[in-house]
């Protein structure tokens, strides 16, 4: 009667075991699913992203400086 | 290397809107977005200045420093210019501006923005100098050419000034010297105290 009595617990207990199993496996499942990417896209501020303007390059140059300055001085000084 | 500004002499501003109208013309500027406008203050009451504002291309820019996508550059220059193909309509500019000069073409309907749209000191955009893209986008590059921005240069009183800053802060001193006034009020001694 009594190794009866153990065998049905025995499964009672195995049962349970598997359902624990089951149960972590399934939370671990879930919780992989809402996990956060740590692949982040830094922007860092004021750099700016896009084409070098051609201008810049020309701006470099005292002649265009010069042809500038003749120009404010042709068309917008005082008379 | 020159530091490019605009200054805008209240005392000899006559609202004429010459200004305004040479900008819409040369860049061929949309319906509804105003690169320059004139303020009046004081409308109506005697003593009433106006003055011609546009982006005044800050040294320390507030638009490029709110821009989430950093379309903004500066030139060796000093003038701000933005990358349209960059910009996604934000309006965060639009916010930052203490001159109100990033304005909004209606795109479509609903009020979807389209991209920011400025003055560019007659400086263009990053595309090629003068090409047939930069000036649908932004208009003429006149500094490539070797010309200052056209509303200065249209300025019948020459209230308008757009040049290289020292040159343009000398020519208000002496004007402001030969109006009696106190130079000894403003400049960069009082600006920059201590």
């Amino acid at each position: 009667m009594n190794t009866m009595m153990n065998r049905r617990d025995a499964r009672k207990n195995h049962r349970c075991v598997k359902l624990m199993i089951a149960l972590v496996m399934m939370t671990g499942a879930l919780l992989a699913g809402c996990y956060e990417s740590s692949k982040v896209v830094l922007h860092k501020p004021g750099v700016y992203k896009g084409p070098t303007d051609p201008l810049v390059a020309k701006q470099a140059s005292p002649e265009q400086q010069q042809q500038l300055l003749a120009r404010f001085n042709q068309v917008q000084t005082d008379r | 290397m020159a530091r490019m500004k605009f200054l805008c002499d209240a005392e000899r501003c006559i609202e004429c809107n010459g200004c305004v109208t040479a900008c819409k013309n040369e860049h061929e500027v949309p319906w509804g977005v105003n690169r320059r406008r004139v303020v009046v203050l004081d409308d109506g009451v005697p003593g009433e200045k106006s003055i011609s504002v546009a982006c005044m291309h800050c040294t320390d820019a507030p638009c490029a420093a709110v821009c989430p996508v950093d379309c903004f550059y500066t030139t060796p220059d000093g003038i701000v210019l933005h990358n349209k193909d960059l910009c996604i309509g934000c309006g965060y500019c639009f916010y930052a501006c203490p001159f109100g000069a990033p304005q909004y073409p209606q795109a479509s309907a609903f009020g979807v923005r389209g991209k920011m749209d400025k003055c560019t000191f007659c400086a263009g955009g990053p595309e090629p100098d003068n090409s047939i893209e930069e000036y649908k986008k932004y208009g003429r590059n006149r500094i490539a050419e070797g010309k200052l921005p056209l509303c200065a240069e249209m300025c019948a009183t020459k209230a308008l000034v757009a040049g290289d800053g020292d040159v343009v802060a000398d020519i208000y001193r002496k004007r402001v010297l030969k109006r009696g006034g106190r130079p000894q009020t403003w400049g960069w001694e009082v600006a920059y105290k201590g």
